[in-house]
């Protein structure tokens, strides 16, 4: 077949992107069982004429896909509410941005408070997509520096509003503590890549 | 029983010694992928399935895992399949008896 191999390489993409989702413990052995099948598929004469074939191969993987994301899903209910909860509170931050954007556009401030919804925004949906840890963790300390920034600003044109601080501070004690979590899961994973 | 899970186990009980590949299952039960291998995590996670790799023939093939039913499955296989279609016979059956007349 034609290009049999690229088409081979997207399927072995979607069914890679659907064992991200699965736990660490079985994901490699998934990889390989469903990649397995998608020759299979590519070659089964039963199905039919080659674009049929290829269909049905592209199916079998998307469909993987839809399936992990499922099963993920279930198993992790309680998180990906709080994820979509967080997202839907993320998002009313930037449509209240870009409302006071539109009302007042020569304020620098509310630019930057529109690039912390989308980080803010972003997060939720990194975690809800599976994205890798280190890309996850990247958008969330961003968003919690830019959050920081934006309530010493806020501060420094109302000093007399406690809130401000308060906000600031307890934004910059997470960032602080996301931090030494880091960095404390990064030192247990390469003791344990030592053992190894 | 899920109809899902009715068909995996009718198609394992189509030929129990014969091991399946997923995708063998996939057509004779006509489930999607997404649907049938988490099917058959839980079944072998019950241990009502077992699974194994197989050695490719040719070189620069990939090895395939393949299902069989275990001994306890079967049995549990067919008593659910039959348990299943008793329902379905009782079913038409009960929705064809006439109403009960009201008194009075």
């Amino acid at each position: 077949m034609r290009a049999e191999r690229p088409l081979l390489r997207i399927g072995e993409y979607l069914v890679g992107r659907a064992c991200q989702q699965l736990p660490r413990r079985i994901r490699e052995q998934r990889y390989q069982e469903w990649v397995a099948e998608l020759p299979v598929i590519l070659h089964d004469p039963q199905i039919g004429p080659a674009p049929r074939r290829v269909v049905r191969m592209l199916g079998y993987a998307a469909d993987t896909v839809r399936g992990a994301a499922l099963a993920h899903a279930r198993a992790h209910a309680r998180w990906t509410a709080v994820y979509c909860l967080l997202l839907v509170a993320a998002l009313a931050v930037v449509v209240w941005s870009i409302v006071v954007i539109v009302g007042a556009p020569g304020d620098l401030l509310n630019y930057v408070r529109l690039a912390w919804g989308v980080l803010l925004a972003a997060f939720p949906l990194s975690m809800l997509m599976r994205s890798a840890w280190r890309v996850s963790r990247l958008i969330a300390n961003g968003a919690t520096c830019v959050g920081v920034a934006v309530n010493i600003w806020v501060a420094a044109q109302s000093p007399a509003d406690w809130v401000n601080y308060v906000g600031a501070a307890l934004l910059f004690l997470l960032l602080l503590a996301t931090l030494i979590f880091g960095w404390v899961r990064s030192q247990e994973t390469r003791t344990r890549q030592a053992r190894r | 029983m899920t109809g899902p899970l009715e068909r995996v186990l009718g198609a394992f009980l189509a030929d129990t010694a014969a091991p399946r590949y997923g995708y063998d299952l996939m057509k004779a039960a006509r489930l999607p992928s997404g649907t049938l291998y988490p099917l058959l995590a839980r079944l072998e996670k019950q241990r009502l399935v077992e699974s194994a790799w197989d050695t490719p023939e040719e070189q620069g093939q990939r090895p395939r895992r393949y299902y069989r039913l275990t001994g306890e499955g079967s049995r549990v296989a067919r008593l659910e399949l039959a348990e299943a279609s008793a329902r379905r016979r009782r079913a038409p059956a009960r929705a064809g008896r006439p109403a009960r007349e009201s008194p009075g």
